[in-house]
């Protein structure tokens, strides 16, 4: 069983060698297909061992979490109009260390698999059920005081000169504006797709996926064709200017920020991220890119670590969702087998970081930037149109419209994810129904 | 303190409300949404409404391409001397130097009362995050000196920073001895940090019932309360006070122990409130025991592994510092 095990780990980290390198494609959207796929096996009389998808699975995330730093660092080179966006691993790109930041950020991811593997492991298992236990009952105010921080915290970013008035405040506010608009457009949408559902319901695993992908991916690779962006010639070194403190710094702010985004429901690595950047008042660059390292590999990777976590079983995420269709874990065994998966997907995906960095560097070389940036941008129009046909397209191209709202006017983009916060609050309160009643979408 | 502190510190306070805690466990946010709201209210008005309409008398902008830091030193001495000679408030803006998207160049000026002079000097290149950019130092960096023309008081640190987004302000005001007294950021806790301000805000709020406008004023006041422990303090009971009461001086705002302990403990004490409100609970654990596994034991951990590796890279050169001579 270990082997099979072990060549399930590998096979599920180095498909997601090749999925993580394509910007807007989400590990769900795989996750989901191979779901649909081992549905059918076992419609048809064939049923897979869950000794071979678990593991799978689990590769997936845990590889495509550690190996997606590369689009992100390499593939996202901002131009001068993306003003006080431009994020700490993009500057690196633009001054010539898109390198030094994608393994930066991947020392991070490497140190949320410590955390996972050797500290939240443990430990999980003893303490998370009492607390899932007193918190269970409000989760629901949690999420609206999540809201309330993303919408109150907005900072200005105009406004700074010029004599005072309303002048000056109406500059001022055109971002907070902006911000406020793209969260309640992106909500309004997110009650659309919750309550009359563009997308077939044979795509269960599918309907979010067209308006993420015009919230966040299609802004993105729109923004980079049309900008015209030189990526600068890029240098690699074989050390990092970290040391030992600023990881300890970093693991910390990314751990509390990823582990509470893999903990409650809806609250994504994005805003664990916010959140724990603002509790630990770090203002180091290296800081904020290693903890995002950190960051996301525990909410991928530990959302699903913690549905197999025993007396917990908790289900946050897509990811767990989805193997929860498929398999209920239920002995120590399967968290074990959960740990150890983790653990050498982890590390076999640190490994491939650097030479898949390289070759993307050499990509990025040869290839026009525009070019890459129109391809992927067709990649993910395909991918939308084959998995949720063009009704999916329409989703996908009025979420781009909402999600172009940030780009412009330099407010934050994670007001999209005004799209699962706000109808998902307004559910858990008991608002959901009245508020789509009033909407007209309950007729 | 930051944002995040002073939101969850709203929080914080609504859980101690029993009230709330019913409310949220029968599915009502609401008072949870008023407290976390009302403990960052104060800076929200201040930072993203008051200071767009508050007049500066004059506005110093130094030239991106001529970095000369005389006329800094200059305006700044000026407007001490004429708030001497006029007796009235002379309201000062120092503005920043933003180069693009995302690099400003820093400025650095004391005010030195002892020695009755301003120096100013300029710094390196930085990001939004306030971290200095390599190699960006003028090759030049005088320090421009100005006299001023009558003794100053200041009630907040003699050095001043200027770099990201909105630059600091001042207001200089003489007094009948002759002193001119140096407020900071004047726009800023002033009547909506004070305690009358939270008392209008509650008589607001109980127009909806009583336990809002409790449950505002215990978010509110714990932000004045908070504010008190830096440096700059809050004009605690305006109008019935002119003045800023000044700080305990214990931290800076932007600390980052101060600003996470003061969380995490927040984050604790609602869970503790929330846990307390169960009826029959069905883990049983004392409040020591809470915080002892959820407190001490982490920040022991954290703050000996944290020695450790500072030991272990002792000599190493962690962040180049940047040399300043004013």
């Amino acid at each position: 069983m270990i082997f099979t095990a072990v060549a399930a780990v590998l096979a599920g980290t180095v498909l997601a060698c090749f999925l993580a390198v394509l910007p807007g494609l989400h590990i769900y959207n795989v996750m989901g297909l191979v779901a649909l796929f081992l549905y059918s096996l076992q419609g048809s009389g064939l049923a897979a061992m869950p000794e071979f998808y678990i593991p799978f699975m689990l590769g997936l995330v845990t590889g495509w979490s550690v190996l997606n730093t590369i689009p992100s660092v390499l593939l996202g080179a901002p131009d001068e109009s993306a003003i006080f966006t431009v994020m700490p691993g993009q500057k690196y790109l633009m001054a010539g260390l898109g390198y030094e930041g994608a393994m930066m950020i991947g020392a991070g991811s490497l140190a949320g698999i410590f955390m996972l593997v050797f500290l939240i492991g443990p430990f999980a298992p003893k303490f998370l059920p009492a607390v899932s236990y007193v918190l269970n009952p409000h989760m629901h105010w949690i999420l609206w005081v999540v809201i309330t921080f993303i919408l109150m915290t907005e900072w200005p970013k105009f406004g700074n000169r010029g004599p005072a008035g309303w002048r000056k405040f109406s500059a001022a506010w055109s971002t907070l504006g902006a911000g406020l608009l793209t969260f309640l457009l992106s909500g309004l949408l997110g009650f659309l797709l919750l309550y009359r559902p563009p997308v077939s319901v044979d795509n269960a695993f599918q309907n979010i996926m067209p308006a993420f992908a015009g919230l966040f991916a299609i802004p993105w690779c729109l923004l980079n064709a049309i900008s015209g962006t030189e990526v600068p010639r890029q240098y690699v070194r074989d050390a990092l200017n970290i040391n030992g403190d600023v990881l300890l710094r970093s693991s910390v702010a990314g751990g509390i920020g990823g582990g509470f985004a893999a903990f409650f429901p809806v609250i994504t690595g994005g805003i664990g991220g916010l959140l724990a950047g603002h509790a630990t008042a770090q203002r180091d660059e290296r800081v904020f890119m290693i903890s995002q390292g950190v960051s996301k590999v525990v909410y991928y990777t530990g959302a699903l670590m913690l549905f197999f976590a025993p007396g917990l079983f908790l289900t946050r995420g897509g990811g767990a969702l989805i193997v929860k269709g498929l398999y209920m874990p239920h002995t120590r065994g399967d968290y074990y087998l959960a740990l150890g998966s983790i653990a050498l997907s982890g590390a076999v995906s640190f490994l491939l970081l650097s030479p898949l960095t390289k070759w993307t560097l050499k990509l990025i070389g040869k290839i026009d930037y525009r070019r890459i940036s129109v391809f992927s941008l067709g990649i993910i129009a395909a991918l939308v149109f084959i998995i949720t046909g063009r009704a999916g397209l329409f989703v996908m191209a009025v979420a781009a419209g909402i999600g172009l709202i940030p780009v412009l006017f330099g407010s934050r983009r994670l007001n999209c994810l005004g799209v699962l916060l706000l109808p998902i609050a307004c559910n858990m309160s008991g608002a959901g129904e009245p508020v789509a009643a009033f909407l007209g979408l309950l007729k | 303190m930051k944002g995040i502190a002073h939101f969850i510190s709203g929080v914080a306070a609504a859980s101690f409300c029993p009230w709330v805690v019913e409310a949220a466990q029968n599915g009502n946010p609401a008072f949870f949404i008023l407290g976390a709201a009302a403990g960052i209210l104060p800076d929200t008005i201040d930072f993203k409404f008051y200071r767009y309409f508050y007049r500066h008398d004059v506005s110093v902008e130094p030239r991106p391409d001529r970095l000369d830091p005389q006329p800094v030193a200059d305006a700044i001495a000026a407007a001490v001397s004429e708030a001497a000679a006029t007796g009235r408030p002379v309201r000062l803006k120092l503005c920043t130097l933003q180069l693009s998207a995302d690099n400003w160049r820093q400025y650095r000026i004391r005010i030195d009362s002892d020695a009755g002079e301003v120096r100013v000097q300029f710094g390196p290149v930085v990001s939004t995050g306030q971290v200095p950019q390599p190699d960006t130092l003028p090759e030049q960096r005088p320090v421009a000196v100005a006299k001023l023309s009558a003794p100053v008081r200041q009630s907040y640190d003699s050095v001043y920073t200027v770099d990201i987004f909105d630059g600091p302000s001042f207001m200089f005001k003489g007094d009948e001895a002759g002193v001119v007294e140096i407020d900071f950021l004047s726009w800023h806790r002033e009547w909506s940090h004070s305690f009358t301000f939270a008392a209008l805000l509650v008589g607001l709020a109980s127009l909806w019932m009583w336990q809002a406008g409790i449950v505002v004023f215990g978010a509110y006041a714990i932000h004045i309360l908070e504010d008190q422990l830096g440096h700059m303090g809050s004009n605690l009971f305006f109008p019935f006070t002119k003045k800023r009461t000044s700080g305990l001086k214990w931290m800076y705002s932007g600390d980052a122990f101060p600003n996470f302990g003061c969380v995490w403990v927040c984050c604790l004490l609602i869970f503790w409130n929330l846990y307390v409100a169960i009826p029959e609970p069905l883990y049983h654990f004392s409040f020591f025991r809470l915080m002892l596994y959820a407190v001490i034991i982490p920040f022991a951990v954290f703050g000996a592994v944290h020695w450790l590796l500072v030991r272990a890279d002792k000599g190493y050169p962690e962040i180049t510092g940047i040399e300043w001579n004013i």
